[in-house]
């Protein structure tokens, strides 16, 4: 199949609730479950042979039905999903996991245990900091929710199915990485736009058909030449976001985004798990836990700060991209943190923006962005190569 | 001395200056035991606070969700709540040093959608009003607002910082879980104040902290009896008790004062206003303007005998007997007790329940949902708080405001809001039932 074929095949899997593999893996009696966070690992519910779906608000066109439960002080990105609950768009999902991420997704987790006839709801309280003594409670909560999907699915989620998960998990994870080196490249051959809907993609569809999709498009990619050098390149971050509409929007303006870390996007490609440990959900709660924080783990920022400049640096991007979504407090202290660092040290010029979910890219966005844009080719002109502060 | 005196930064300055005013004021009314005991305990609390600047003894920074008991119990020791100016201010008029902190905040880069309660603090941290701390706690209750703050308290202090999660169920496991980062927490304190922590002392503390509680819950008791005789702005000092006094002499007396007045005039029966409705006041008092409790009682004939702020829950006293029953009771408090902790962290469930509880104990008409827009957890679950009053056919005023900031929202609005609600809604359907 052709790049652009495949691509289409990405979109199409990633537009609306359902898509086709999803449809495929029902048909052949197996259960599916939709989770909101990745603190909820995907590995256990592939283990208990249920398909795990991230949950999005795609194809919802408005978001009157989480609206009026909810009302309009709650995440557009919950509220557009919750929709989409409330309208019956979920239907087919066999169960949920809830996080307590924020207090909306905690309120999310309300509503689907009221309002929803999902017939199974599992809960993770992950703690709000990284710390080694904190680790064991996780656990605990990883081996309760193991505890109650096998016996709410008649299955038996072991050592063997676990490592068979992980393997799984980690060809997923492998092959995004080889895809993210395509980004890096002088000339890249993957748009932060598309990159970032074959990561969603690959949350939303068994494993093993992302594998052979991945592997094609990555056969495929070989032959392209790449994209001219783009004028300036972008590093993402902040807040939820999984609308490539929005990242083409950005790279409308002569820009490429050539990585993030964003949770739908990069953040969900943390390096590989033990596949032969005899603990496996020890070796999947660690890595799961201690992987590069969300906003919402207290005390992390450093080691955020740390590798986000790090980041920066290795993907050669000229400034980052930082949004968030309304009324989201977890990512409006990264951003009052993030500012508050860049004023002693500014490592790198930031945009700063703020997010409706499902609201179409607007030209306030695309005029902005150019003005950024515009202000780093200033910079570099005035600095030299070497680029600077802008 | 290294610390600059607090008498050198203005917004200390103008506190310190207003006090004895203040003071003046109240002691007006002699039966005013609660303001009276309150601005008492704070002149003390501010003294102290002076002392231990000019001595140079060791500060601790925590945020709204902690309780005080674990520093005051390391003896020289100061604690400071990072709201606490910000709050101080606005409860004693000076908005605008208040409304100066919040700016300020958004300045520097906290969107204006989080809580003012965070932005009044932030503003003040990132002034530089506080001494500096020798390190700092940070506590995610009761919501995602305290994750903000905790984050932001870690970068702004530049002091050692200790966080302490507070899982989301309501059960033993949770308490346990607590009380297990108490026992990793007196170290770190003990470690960066350089003083250690003297379990005799720390169950005096916890004595005096569960006096205060039972002082707390008597006075509560008093609050009940219909028509209220004390006056309704009184009732959420409940949390600044726990956050800033609990512990210590101050906070007894504080909750002694509150507990005489509301006995002594329930006992006289006394009446400034005929109480034509009572409400549950669910969501945030009012903090910018209090008076605006009086104007209700006045014109309206509303009182509010309880609010989310004042209810302290009853989950058991501190048991002193070994270190482990009192860090297993203090954690208690800050998970099931504490208030907006109690009600906010976890599933709506608590939440609804109480409410239900509130109304059928104090006896109340009405639910008035002062809907701090920064509570998104609230407003997140007001859907099925509604039809859980629906069924339980409690008349409902929903509306917007800010707890701190009277921008968002004019007091002419809250007023127009609550009058149409009580005189249209609420008193007339009282007496159609007291008629039928
Ligand atoms: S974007 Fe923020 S508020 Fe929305 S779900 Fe994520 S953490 Fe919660
Ligand atoms: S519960 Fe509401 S008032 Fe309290 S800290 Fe959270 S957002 Fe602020």
């Amino acid at each position: 199949m052709a790049r652009n074929d495949l691509f289409d095949d990405v979109t199409a899997i990633i537009s609306a609730p359902d898509n086709p593999y999803i449809s495929r893996w029902k048909a052949s009696g197996k259960p599916v479950i939709g989770y909101f966070c990745q603190y909820a690992p995907p590995e256990l519910l592939l283990a208990a042979g249920a398909l795990p779906v991230r949950l999005r608000g795609a194809g919802s066109e408005d978001s009157a039905s989480g609206d009026a439960l909810m009302s309009s002080r709650v995440c557009t990105f919950v509220r557009h999903v919750m929709s989409l609950v409330l309208d019956d768009a979920y239907d087919f999902l066999d169960g949920e996991i809830s996080v307590n991420t924020c207090d909306h997704v905690r309120r999310a987790a309300d509503v689907f245990t009221k309002k929803s006839a999902l017939p199974f709801h599992g809960f993770i309280s992950v703690p709000r900091t990284p710390r080694e003594s904190l680790f064991d409670y996780y656990l605990g909560e990883l081996r309760k929710l193991q505890a109650a999907l096998a016996e709410h699915f008649k299955v038996v989620i072991d050592r063997e199915s676990l490592n068979r998960a992980i393997r799984q998990t980690n060809g997923t994870r492998r092959r995004l990485s080889a895809l993210n080196q395509l980004r890096r490249l002088e000339r890249p051959k993957l748009s932060g736009a598309k990159a970032l809907s074959v990561h969603i993609a690959a949350q939303l569809m068994p494993p093993d058909d992302f594998a052979e999709l991945a592997d094609n498009l990555l056969a495929e990619l070989e032959s392209f030449e790449g994209y001219d050098p783009p004028t300036v390149r972008l590093f993402v971050t902040g807040a939820e976001l999984d609308e490539p509409a929005y990242i083409a929007a950005i790279e409308s303006q002569d820009a490429l985004v050539v990585a993030d870390d964003i949770c739908f996007g990069e953040r969900s490609v943390f390096g590989s798990i033990d596949e032969n440990s005899d603990d496996p959900l020890d070796a999947i709660a660690r890595a799961t836990f201690f992987r590069t924080s969300c906003a919402r783990m207290i005390g992390d920022f450093p080691n955020r700060w740390e590798r986000l400049n790090r980041r920066v640096a290795e993907t050669k991007a000229d400034g980052v991209i930082f949004q968030r979504l309304i009324f989201c407090d977890p990512w409006g202290a990264e951003q009052h943190n993030l500012l508050h660092r860049l004023q002693s040290d500014p490592a790198f010029p930031i945009l700063s923006l703020l997010r409706e979910y499902g609201v179409v890219p607007t030209g306030q966005l695309r005029t902005r962005v150019q003005a950024f844009v515009e202000k780093i080719e200033i910079a570099r002109v005035r600095n030299g190569a070497a680029g600077g502060g802008a | 001395m290294s610390r600059k005196p607090l008498q050198q930064v203005p917004e200390w300055l103008q506190l310190f200056q207003s006090m004895p005013n203040i003071q003046r004021f109240f002691a007006g009314d002699s039966n005013a035991h609660g303001m009276n005991s309150l601005l008492k305990s704070l002149n003390v609390y501010l003294k102290k606070m002076l002392h231990h600047n000019d001595s140079d003894h060791p500060f601790v920074w925590y945020n709204l969700g902690f309780n005080s008991e674990l520093i005051y119990a390391l003896g020289d020791v100061c604690p400071v709540p990072v709201e606490s100016l910000g709050v101080m201010h606005s409860l004693i008029g000076s908005h605008d040093i208040t409304l100066e902190f919040i700016d300020h905040a958004q300045a520097c880069g906290v969107p204006n959608d989080c809580c003012s309660a965070d932005k009044l603090a932030i503003g003040a941290m990132h002034k530089q009003v506080y001494p500096q701390p020798a390190c700092t706690v940070g506590i995610n209750t009761p919501c995602d607002a305290q994750v903000l703050s905790t984050q932001v308290i870690a970068e702004l202090g530049q002091a050692p910082f200790f966080a302490i999660d507070v899982p989301y169920y309501h059960n033993d496991e949770t308490i346990r879980h607590v009380a297990k980062q108490l026992w990793e927490l007196v170290p770190f304190l003990e470690a960066h104040t350089r003083r250690k922590l003297d379990y005799d002392r720390l169950r005096e503390v916890c004595e005096l902290s569960n006096r205060m509680t039972e002082t707390i819950w008597e006075w509560l008791e008093w609050r009940k009896r219909a028509p209220l005789a004390q006056s309704s702005k009184l009732v959420a000092f409940t949390l600044i008790l726990q956050i800033l006094f609990t512990g210590s002499e101050e906070g007894l007396a504080i909750a002694q004062g509150l507990l005489r007045e509301a006995r002594e005039r329930s006992e006289r029966d006394e009446r400034f206003f005929e109480e034509r409705v009572r409400a549950v006041w669910y969501q945030d008092p009012v903090w910018t303007d209090l008076q605006i409790y009086d104007w209700f009682e006045r014109e309206l004939g509303l009182t509010v005998p309880v609010d989310i702020f004042g209810f302290y829950a009853h989950e058991g006293l501190i048991d002193t007997r070994t270190p482990e029953t009192m860090m297993l009771g203090l954690a208690r408090k800050l998970v099931a007790c504490h208030p907006m902790a109690r009600q906010f962290r976890g599933n709506i469930d608590v939440y609804i329940r109480d409410f239900m509880h509130m109304v059928e104990a104090w006896n109340a008409d009405c639910c008035i949902f002062a809907g701090h827009i920064a509570c998104k957890h609230a407003w997140g679950g007001i859907g099925l708080f509604k039809e859980a009053l629906r069924k339980a056919d409690i008349p409902l005023l929903i509306f917007e405001f800010d707890m701190f900031d009277p921008r968002v929202t004019p007091y002419q609005d809250v007023f127009f809001e609550v009058e149409r609600f009580v005189n249209e809604i609420v008193y007339p359907r009282k007496q159609r039932k007291a008629s039928a």
